[in-house]
């Protein structure tokens, strides 16, 4: 924690008094860092691009995924635990390995520097997670309700979509806030498949901000209290839902 | 069910498959696969030309990237043996301690994991302003009086790949502690009853009574482990830059990766895409065979129990 609380202080302090007095609380509390570290980055743009990206991701994850894993736990399909067995071996897959012919892919399909492109690419790594925990738990909803709405004439989609879903809400929560901070902190693909500046998300925007402003300690401490403030401001909201994922096994990366 | 025999029930089945399918297909085993097949070609550029079998094998494995390889090769191997240390032995500690004293459990649990929710990117930049030099905690090692020299362990080869692994393990010890805390509590709690009736202490009993029975957290933390510690990037790249500096010390197997997929490797900074794939691939085979052995020897170990 020390780390952190030498964070949160040291954005109260100018530059000067960080170097003369830096474990102390500040003599005389500040928010000029913020300001200037807001004015002088690009911080609205870089925190508005990774919260485009990370949403549209999310979402898409929790659709796809939920519409595989639905058939694939509750019909009876030879192909079913197949098809299962490949979407799992892409939780271990290290998907950077795989990065050139990505490069190259996403170049063919004019991908390359665009957010739409990196939210396919998220939704992609993140799918084989979301369909493992979806399936675990749309197995064990009963077949009553679901019985019941087909005889009524209801049609697949909204079986899954009113019926099953509503009734793994533990589960959407997870696999939302796994993927959530997973694609908010991702740096790699950002780093290979962005260039212009406009497009940038916040772990990349901010090295570049730390790359000009090398010596202001005040400002980079300031911008690293903005990167982080979202999930920070949101954890104690979150934290029971990770803890329990967490405790039942899943992985975050 | 008789839904299942019908063809009806097989194509709203494979329609509901299909945008998932597409996409991990596409973007995930597409590309590996074809990074597996084309290693075995030549390349100029992002350009492929003919087949040369394992001629980029031969060329990863000998000088001058041989330097390389084996460098980040034991520097991985170190991260790998620094976390199960640092972080997992040292997070079933802390769990063990925690379930002791089972009370305000639940908000030193979310303060431990608080670090994990936040990017490597931003942890990284975050230690290498403390660590700086005339830092936060150069000052404070001096007013301890601990030393007088200057804090310069990121500049110090000897020291900075150890510096990078404790920053990782700090980032992530929440990680083992909610693992090993769950496993704990699935425990009956005769089982602890009966060891303290014999009189075991607390010691022993974390070591001969509750460590047989977290044998698979202990699978899985090893394995994630094995699987992050071989795949160390962004720390790396935000610390010591993409050279994985001072002089290579902290370079790892994808920063290599990365400078020779990506362009910063030798002194024109020119890309070697058969290289990379070779690198690409030889990782791939590392990663699925080890993960396999790993999870197959505490497979067996459980079923020895």
């Amino acid at each position: 924690m020390v780390p952190l609380y030498i964070l949160i202080v040291s954005c109260f302090k100018s530059t000067g008094a960080i170097y003369a007095n830096s474990l102390g609380l500040p003599s005389s509390w500040t928010f000029d860092n913020f300001v200037q570290a807001w004015e002088r980055g690009r911080f609205s743009l870089y925190l508005l691009n990774s919260l485009l990206v990370t949403g549209s991701a999310v979402v898409l994850t929790i659709l796809a995924a939920a519409m595989a894993a639905y058939p694939l736990s509750r019909y009876r399909l030879w192909w079913g635990l197949p098809l299962l067995g490949f979407f799992l071996a892409g939780i271990m897959i290290p998907v950077r390995l795989g990065s050139v012919e990505l490069f190259n892919l996403m170049k063919s399909l004019s991908l390359l520097d665009s957010r739409p492109g990196l939210v396919l690419v998220y939704a992609a790594i993140r799918i084989p997670f979301a369909v493992f925990i979806f399936a675990n738990f749309m197995r064990a909803v009963p077949q009553d309700l679901e019985h019941a709405a087909r005889i009524d004439g209801a049609r697949e989609w909204r079986i899954l979509f009113q019926i099953i879903l509503p009734q793994i809400r533990p589960a959407v929560g997870v696999v939302a806030i796994f993927t959530a901070i997973a694609v908010w902190n991702d740096f790699f693909f950002p780093l290979i498949f962005i260039f212009d500046d406009d497009l940038k998300t916040v772990p990349l925007g901010v090295t570049t901000f730390i790359g000009q402003y090398r010596t202001d300690w005040g400002l980079l401490f300031a911008a690293l209290t903005i990167s982080m403030a979202p999930f920070l401001l949101l954890y104690p909201f979150v934290a029971r839902r990770l803890r329990e994922g967490v405790g039942a096994g899943g992985g975050i990366r | 069910m008789r839904l299942g025999r019908s063809w009806r029930v097989h194509g709203a089945a494979a329609m509901f498959v299909a945008p998932a399918l597409l996409l991990y297909a596409l973007f995930i085993v597409y590309p590996l696969a074809r990074s597996l097949w084309g290693s075995l070609f030549q390349w100029r550029g992002l350009r492929q030309l003919g087949f040369i079998g394992l001629y980029n094998f031969f060329r990863l494995f000998a000088e001058p990237s041989l330097t390389r390889v084996a460098g980040a090769l034991l520097h991985n191997a170190a991260w790998f043996a620094g976390i199960m240390l640092l972080q997992n032995a040292l997070g079933l500690v802390l769990a063990y301690l925690l379930f002791l004293r089972n009370r305000g459990s639940q908000l030193l649990q979310s303060v431990f994991f608080l670090p994990a929710i936040l990017s490597p990117v931003i942890v990284g930049a975050l230690w290498r302003l403390l660590l700086a030099p005339d830092g936060p905690l150069d000052a404070a090692v001096r007013a301890l009086g601990l030393t007088d020299a200057p804090l310069t362990v990121l500049g110090d080869s000897g020291w900075a790949l150890w510096v990078l692994i404790a920053v990782d393990a700090w980032n992530w010890m929440g990680l083992p502690v909610l693992v090993f805390l769950a496993g704990f509590q699935a425990i009956p709690s005769e089982v602890f009853e009966a060891a303290r009736l014999e009189g075991a202490n607390a010691a022993r009993i974390l070591r001969s009574v509750a460590l047989p029975l977290l044998l698979p957290a202990v699978s899985s933390l090893t394995t994630l482990t094995f699987i992050n510690s071989f795949n160390q990037f962004d720390l790396v790249y935000v610390m010591e830059g993409v050279q994985g500096n001072p002089s290579y010390s902290t370079d790892t197997l994808v920063t290599y990766f990365y400078r020779l997929a990506f362009g910063a490797e030798g002194s024109a900074g020119i890309t070697d895409i058969g290289l990379a794939l070779a690198l690409g691939s030889g990782l791939f085979l590392l990663l699925s065979v080890s993960t396999v052995a790993i999870l197959r020897y505490f497979d067996r170990k459980a079923a020895a129990l």
